[in-house]
């Protein structure tokens, strides 16, 4: 399916996660001729299947100034995108029940004040306040009061009618298959949309950015983290911030319709060459004691439903957001750790930066990963 | 011990024919074998026993006497049984999660033997999720274990074998069948007939119950179906039923018939649980007359996962007589890929089962096909109708996705929270899957959902069991 | 209605549903009592809040979920007992 009369796209982004599709989105907002290829659906990996956590607190210290921006995005994704993501602002608290936790809340709340989050520490009895269900062992919290969540599974509709308005081309069910060079174009082969004739080329593939770049023989290790995840039943109100522990182990929020979403990076098994994962039951239980734990009410909760999904790291864990080493007019985004978070704000820098822009925030060159 | 331990060669899921068989065909061959069911005694569906505190004073039914036999083989058995024990999560190295009345429990086995029986299915229509409307299968349940009718008056409808044997057992019980309305036609049983030959004795009870039905003057109202249910007065249900062209589909033009009844009975034939085959990922193949979809077999037993083994109904419908054989025929089977029987020994006992387990499945598969679901039937579900009873899901929904773009039931559920909920698609998926088919032309386009834990609904509490904080084994923290 | 010919019940006991007595005998579900006794409405439907009860009997389609000392459990699995508390319980969505 090449533009029936050979017409040459501006970019091609290979991937349609959140990163690629706010970078596909910003492009095409900024006069491009943009094509989104994915070998699945659209937000059907990590984006569409993580916690949804909107959270400064387990964001990456020195990432918090892009975080902020992309909540803000997040809660007006209805303006900017035409359709939401259920976005609702919470106030979000980390806890501390033993001594080291309350010394490691400390030292994560003053690296994110630095970076401009305003954190506040609270008392166990502050804490109380805000948040009656918790575990009365608390010792100390944090809290933020930007914070919230967005229910992931949503997300893939909402960037499919906010590509199709600005007229991007979807290829989905399309996996590349090589990319080669043409008369100065990048030509991209796929399995079932034929070739695609770009000028530029964007790779947004998640924990798959490594064999992308492999294309082009450039080598950055990218790790794959196996994440589970596991929701409730709606109950009762039993929460109404967004919780984490200081020790970054666990993720509890409640929706609007009740569910109770726990997660906190828990992993399972799998990898990203077959996609086939699978949960380790004492993850689960595990994960599932520190919830019960922190909100004993969630005792009587009945579990739903269990998933897991694949998130990408770099070998320093910070973003790998620019150009592809050594490759003219070939781009990566990609591999945020809390990608779903900050992904709408790494994807509108990036498109600044194709279109000629000075982006709003640094970028994150992938050279030091060489 | 095998509870200390947490090991057994082999792990039995589903104490109904085919499981207590094949639990007891492994024990027999010296294999420690371990057998786990929700309910609170073995007999699954059809032999499914009265609670203990009842006591009979009639003779009993043939089913309540292969039912007794069963039971006392596996109690006479080396068969360790866990009654009352819900398996909540299994993994492909064949660990199995389960919770019961003593806490959580767990155990690794060298061989998975699946034999968790069928769902029933319900086309659904606007009312069936009414409080009073209930499944024909759990219509069985209710007069044979609990000895209870559905209501004073009750109508009775779908399709299959159910319909006559619920119906004669409501007239037996000395209740009042409005109506029994039969979406297949004459013809169409008709056709069947020949096949139905193979079991005379049960071709005969059918025919009696029939007979019972009709001298009880109970209509039987053939090639229609349900409607529509609304409540009516005094907590009544008011059900409209029409006639149905060959592929089930209402045919809107032809004239309707409002019944007032206290309790609806409804069900359109069994779908095969495939929720533990489709977490471990086996390879699955869609055979409508079967029920749906199943794991793919070798040798009619083993999956195409290492060590998971299929037994009875879960693996396509075959009836309660052949499930029997299954479970010989699974248990055999493992017996000899863990090495208690050379090939010999195996083929020696393995042929003759097998020939009864043929002769016993012709009865059943043909009662299958009679129940099997004709692709077009869903055209009828109407708008408004829900699909997705757990999630208030309309077939308008639905259908506004696929419009949307949805050709896949995963991306459906993504879009329209449809198969999200505690059931976790088991009573919509084969409905969804169906409809969505209707676009996509194949079942097999459609796709199925995709398997995943919890197998039931557990609570935190169950899971959990007793901890201190300290015991929660913490992983490495997350990078500042 | 009870099929009551040739057969001899459990113990007879009283167990509540919201605050009313309901009379069953030992063996019997609490989803099936309440169902005799002319209850079938267990619980309403989470997005929509229509009622519902019991429909498959097995334990798999989840509609007869009621709540037992503030924990949730099917009452077509559970048997009655005397003087079981049993409420009905669903948690509704906020945003319909």
């Amino acid at each position: 399916m090449i533009s029936a009369d050979g017409n040459v796209f501006d970019t091609a982004v290979i991937g349609a996660g959140v990163m690629g599709c706010s970078t596909a989105f910003h492009l095409a907002q900024g006069g491009m001729k943009v094509a989104i290829i994915d070998r699945g659906l659209l937000c059907r990996e990590a984006s569409g299947v993580n916690a949804g956590t909107l959270t400064l607190h387990m964001t990456r210290a020195s990432l918090v100034p892009y975080a902020i921006e992309a909540w803000k995005m997040w809660m007006s994704a209805e303006q900017w995108l035409g359709a939401g993501v259920l976005a609702t602002h919470a106030p979000g608290l980390t806890l501390a029940f033993t001594e080291q936790e309350c010394t490691m809340l400390e030292e994560r709340a003053a690296a994110r004040r630095e970076f401009g989050a305003k954190i506040d520490i609270l008392t166990a009895a502050q804490a109380f306040k805000k948040e009656p269900g918790l575990n009365s062992k608390l010792l100390k919290a944090a809290c933020c009061d930007i914070d919230g969540f967005a229910t992931a599974y949503l997300t893939g509709r909402a960037f499919r009618y906010g590509l199709c308005r600005q007229s991007v081309e979807i290829f989905e069910k399309s996996p590349v298959v090589a990319i080669d060079r043409r008369n100065g174009l990048f030509e991209i082969v796929t399995q079932n949309a034929g070739k695609l004739l770009a000028r530029r080329v964007v790779l947004a593939g998640g924990v798959w950015i490594e064999p992308m770049l492999a294309w082009f023989g450039v080598h950055i290790p990218i790790k794959t983290l196996v994440n589970q995840l596991i929701v409730t039943e709606r109950i009762r109100p039993v929460m109404r911030t967004v919780m984490s522990i200081a020790n970054g182990l666990l993720s509890l929020k409640q929706f609007g319709n009740g569910t109770v979403l726990i997660g906190g990076g828990w992993q399972g098994i799998g990898n990203r060459e077959n996609n086939e994962t699978e949960a380790i039951p004492e993850n689960l239980i595990g994960n599932l004691r520190l919830a019960r734990f922190v909100i004993p009410d969630l005792s009587e909760a009945r579990i739903a439903r269990i998933w897991l999904g694949l998130e990408a790291e770099t070998a320093d864990a910070m973003p790998i957001i620019g150009d592809v080493p050594g490759v003219d007019r070939a781009y990566v985004v990609g591999s945020a750790h809390s990608g779903y978070t900050s992904g709408p704000f790494m994807g509108k820098i990036i498109a600044q930066h194709i279109l000629g822009l000075q982006p709003s925030m640094p970028l994150f060159n992938p050279a030091r990963l060489l | 011990m095998i509870t200390t331990d947490h090991k057994a060669d082999v792990l039995v899921l589903g104490a109904g024919p085919a499981g207590i068989n094949a639990a007891v065909t492994a024990a027999n061959l010296g294999l420690s074998v371990v057998l786990i069911d929700q309910n609170p005694a073995a007999g699954g569906q059809v032999y499914r026993p009265m609670p203990f505190q009842f006591t009979h004073t009639q003779e009993l039914s043939d089913a309540e006497a292969i039912g007794a036999v069963q039971r006392e083989k596996l109690k006479k058995s080396a068969v360790f049984t866990y009654f009352e024990h819900t398996v909540w999560n299994v993994t492909r190295d064949l660990r199995v999660d389960a919770v019961g009345p003593d806490g959580p429990r767990h155990w690794v086995c060298r061989a998975l033997i699946v034999a968790t029986g069928t769902t029933e299915r319900v086309v659904p229509f606007p009312g069936w999720e009414l409080p009073g409307v209930i499944g024909l299968a759990a219509a069985t349940i209710l007069l044979k274990s609990q000895k209870m009718l559905p209501g004073k008056t009750t109508l009775v409808a779908g399709c299959g074998p159910l319909l006559t044997a619920v119906a004669a057992s409501i007239v037996e019980g000395g209740g009042h069948v409005a109506a029994v309305v039969d979406a297949a036609s004459k013809q169409a049983w008709a056709r069947g007939m020949p096949e139905l030959i193979s079991r005379p004795d049960l071709l005969w009870q059918g025919i009696k119950w029939i007979a019972k039905i009709k001298r009880a003057g109970t209509p039987i109202l053939s090639a229609s179906a349900i409607e529509r249910i609304e409540p009516s007065k005094k907590n009544r249900l008011s059900v409209t039923v029409r006639p149905v062209d060959s592929q089930r589909r209402l045919i809107t033009s032809a004239r309707s018939q409002t019944i007032v009844v206290d309790a609806v009975v409804v069900g359109n034939g069994l779908v095969p649980s495939t929720d533990i085959t489709r977490a471990l990922r086996a390879e699955h193949e869609y055979v409508n007359a079967l029920g749906g979809w199943i794991a793919k077999n070798d040798q009619l037993v083993r999956s195409s996962v290492d060590g998971l083994y299929l037994a009875g109904d879960a693996c396509g419908i075959s009836g309660a007589a052949a499930a029997l054989w299954h479970g010989e025929l699974a248990g055999l089977t493992v017996g000899y890929d863990l090495g208690k029987l050379d090939v010999q020994a195996y083929r020696a006992l393995v042929e003759p089962v097998r020939k009864e387990f043929y002769k016993a499945r012709k009865f059943g598969r043909a009662m299958g096909r009679l129940m099997a679901m004709p692709p077009q039937q869903v055209e009828s579900v109407s708008a408004e109708a829900i699909v997705c009873r757990c999630e208030d899901v309309t077939r308008r929904e639905i259908e506004a996705a696929i419009d949307e773009g949805a050709r896949e039931v995963n991306q459906l559920k993504a879009w329209t929270r449809c198969g999200m909920g505690p059931c976790q698609g088991r009573t919509c998926g084969d409905i969804v899957a169906s409809i969505l088919a209707l676009k996509t032309g194949s079942r097999e386009a459609a796709g199925y959902f995709t398997g995943r834990g919890p197998l039931r609904p557990v609570s935190l509490e169950q899971i959990t069991g007793t901890y201190e904080y300290s015991d929660i084994p913490i992983p490495k923290a997350a990078p500042l | 209605m009870r099929i009551d010919k040739n057969l001899k019940r459990g113990q007879q006991i009283v167990f509540t549903f919201n605050g009313e007595n309901y009379l069953a005998y030992e063996g019997e579900s609490v989803a099936c009592a309440l169902f005799c006794a002319g209850m079938p409405h267990l619980r309403n439907s989470p997005h929509l809040g229509s009622p519902r009860g019991m429909f498959c009997l097995m334990g798999s389609c989840q509609e007869c979920v009621v709540t037992i000392q503030n924990r949730k459990v099917l009452a077509c699995q559970t048997p009655v007992v005397n003087g079981l508390q049993v409420n009905s319980g669903t948690e509704r969505d906020d945003n319909d």
